[in-house]
């Protein structure tokens, strides 16, 4: 499951849980007055078995609904209790039963966990099915030529219907105004992204390209030693340079948490309308730390890119392992091969080395398995799997 | 001697370039532009043999100033230096006259080498692979394609316009818009 369908249901198991908390006091407050009801008043010849059968549903039903949150956005259960509560009135032998208001409480559920229109439909059904309760237990002619039982049959009738559009509508607004939130909080934090990687981009990298520039002027004038520090210094800035264009990159379009075989098969499906080449991705790295994972992925998806732009071939297959200490990717195709000459201004071979230097990671280009072909391997030094990554 | 100048909004490579330029025999940079503004005026003033282009800069970008930069008298001829330069840039780049494209990650001997070339008179760009053009005539109107085959070709714009029979002017709009549509575009953060 993606992390934002998580999140959608955390939010939505949050949102339960402050109606749960509404349906524990009203139940129990309900099945404190039918216990009163049944031990003032005398209502059925097996009264003792009916406080005995509410006191038990009432615990029964608010523990398994409590410890089983996923209970909370259930139909069935929903459906289970509704239909408990109505057997409950059946067994009172009469609607106006000492059960009603408890009967009534089995609407919460429902009525906040289903859209709008459905908790209505959901609260007609119950009016209706309360409604053949009656008709079974006592309404007949004499009820209707009533005007004070007619009344108090219309209000009985009434009163889940009002609690289901109230709820409902309660309900609706608090998820709207939770959806605005976060909507809101998303632009706040996408802005702030774009922001950084502008300032990023715009900035800081410009200065790194001047120093790179600078010292690869002095890389020709000094010799020995001082050329082997020169040549450090320049790897260290070029490196630098790809750190940062990942992370641009990543504030762009961040990897948020997909593992580094799922992204590239995204991006095999991205480029495969536009290409002839048949690709396939096969295996997998595992978990690997967030920056190595986002450098891994932009160097091979980079590698991707270029088969499927400039070798013109048939075949493109996307290796991924994970063997002890090191993760590799294998990039490989049977098209025309690297040029011998690098073209000039291309700049994204240079950027997947200083990728892989950021890494620590080897990173080998050359003609494939029988000669033919481009073959881009890239290994991962990891340490023992599953290590946790320290910040 | 080659005379340069230099167009860059960023102070640090303004700088950086400058003192690399200068360190090295036979390239002499004349002054250091900002943006279209202040870019004029320098033009005008050091009349340089290369003009060294940010791609990224305030307000126009630098194909947009090249293209005006290769209507002055005696034109000089335009680098592009750019973080953004790789091959795609080639085509938007050749249409809007560039003569040379490096990358700014590239070593400082690269851009001399590039310049030393630019002033005798040559090209300096990737070569461009089959899938770019594919793709660029896949982009572009059927109309424009004569225009684009013959600027691959090296045909000078009067040229142009006299085998097609079109209008100059006519034509200088047809390019723009070409350029406009091939050009990558860099995003920026909202309400720049």
């Amino acid at each position: 499951m993606t992390r934002a369908a998580d999140g959608r249901a955390a939010s939505c198991l949050v949102m339960a849980s402050r109606w749960i908390t509404l349906l524990v006091m009203t139940r129990l407050l309900a099945a404190a007055v039918a216990v009163l009801l049944l031990v003032v008043h005398r209502v059925t010849a097996h009264d003792p078995l009916l406080v005995a059968v509410v006191v038990g549903y009432t615990a029964l039903s608010l523990v398994a609904l409590t410890r089983v949150p996923r209970l909370q956005l259930s139909p069935a259960a929903w459906v289970v209790d509704c239909l408990a509560v109505l057997a409950l009135v059946v067994a009172s032998e009469d609607w106006r039963s000492p059960f009603y208001v408890l009967m009534v409480t089995a609407l919460i559920l429902p009525s906040t966990g289903l859209a709008f229109r459905w908790a209505l439909t959901w609260g007609a059904a119950f009016t209706l099915a309360y409604f053949g309760v009656a008709v079974y237990t006592e309404l007949d002619a004499n009820t209707l030529e009533s005007t004070i039982r007619l009344e108090t049959i219309a209000t009985h009738l009434m009163v889940p219907l009002v609690v289901v559009l109230a709820l409902a509508y309660a309900a609706d607004v608090l998820e709207r105004l939770r959806g605005e939130r976060l909507r809101s909080e998303r632009l706040a934090v996408e802005s702030e992204r774009q922001r950084i990687a502008w300032e990023l981009h715009d900035s800081a990298k410009q200065r790194v390209h001047a120093a790179h520039l600078v010292l690869s002027a002095l890389g020709g004038q000094v010799a020995g030693p001082q050329a082997e520090l020169v040549e450090h210094a320049l790897s260290e800035l070029r490196a630098a340079g790809a750190d940062m264009d990942t992370s641009v990159a990543e504030l762009r379009t961040p990897l948020e948490g997909r593992s580094v075989e799922r992204l590239l098969d995204e991006r095999a499906a991205e480029l495969a309308p536009a290409s002839e080449a048949e690709i396939s991705v096969r295996g997998a790295v595992g978990e690997l730390p967030a920056h190595i994972a986002a450098h891994a992925y932009r160097i091979g998806a980079e590698a991707l890119t270029n088969a499927v732009r400039h070798a013109g071939a048939d075949t493109i297959v996307v290796i991924l392992a994970r063997n002890g200490s090191s993760a590799t990717i294998e990039v490989s195709d049977d098209g025309r091969g690297m040029p011998t000459v690098r073209r000039p201004g291309s700049n994204g071979l240079r950027s997947m080395r200083a990728r892989a230097e950021t890494i620590g990671a080897t990173l080998t280009i050359g003609p494939g398995s029988e000669g033919c072909g481009t073959r881009v391997q890239l290994t991962v030094p990891t340490g023992p799997e599953r290590r946790s990554s320290t910040p | 001697m080659i005379r340069i100048l230099i167009v860059d909004d960023h102070p640090a490579m303004r700088t950086g370039l400058s003192a690399v330029l200068r360190a090295e025999p036979g390239l002499v940079p004349l002054d250091a532009a900002t943006s279209a503004t202040d870019l004029w005026p320098a033009l005008r003033r050091t009349k340089p043999d290369v003009v060294v282009l940010d791609y990224h800069l305030p307000g126009d970008d630098g194909l947009v100033l090249c293209r005006r930069i290769k209507r002055e008298l005696p034109a000089p001829a335009v680098l592009l230096y750019s973080a953004y330069a790789d091959a795609s840039l080639t085509i938007p780049a050749l249409l809007a006259g560039v003569d040379g494209l490096v990358n700014k990650s590239a070593p400082a001997n690269e851009l001399y080498d590039a310049i030393r070339r630019l002033a005798r008179g040559e090209r300096v760009l990737p070569p461009i692979s089959r899938e770019l053009l594919d793709e660029a005539a896949r982009t572009l109107e059927p109309d424009e394609l004569p225009v684009l085959g013959m600027t691959l070709e090296g045909t000078s714009h009067a040229d142009m316009a006299g085998t097609l029979n079109a209008d100059p002017g006519e034509l200088s709009h047809m390019i723009d818009r070409m350029i406009k549509r091939l050009k990558i575009e860099i995003p920026a953060p909202r309400g720049r």
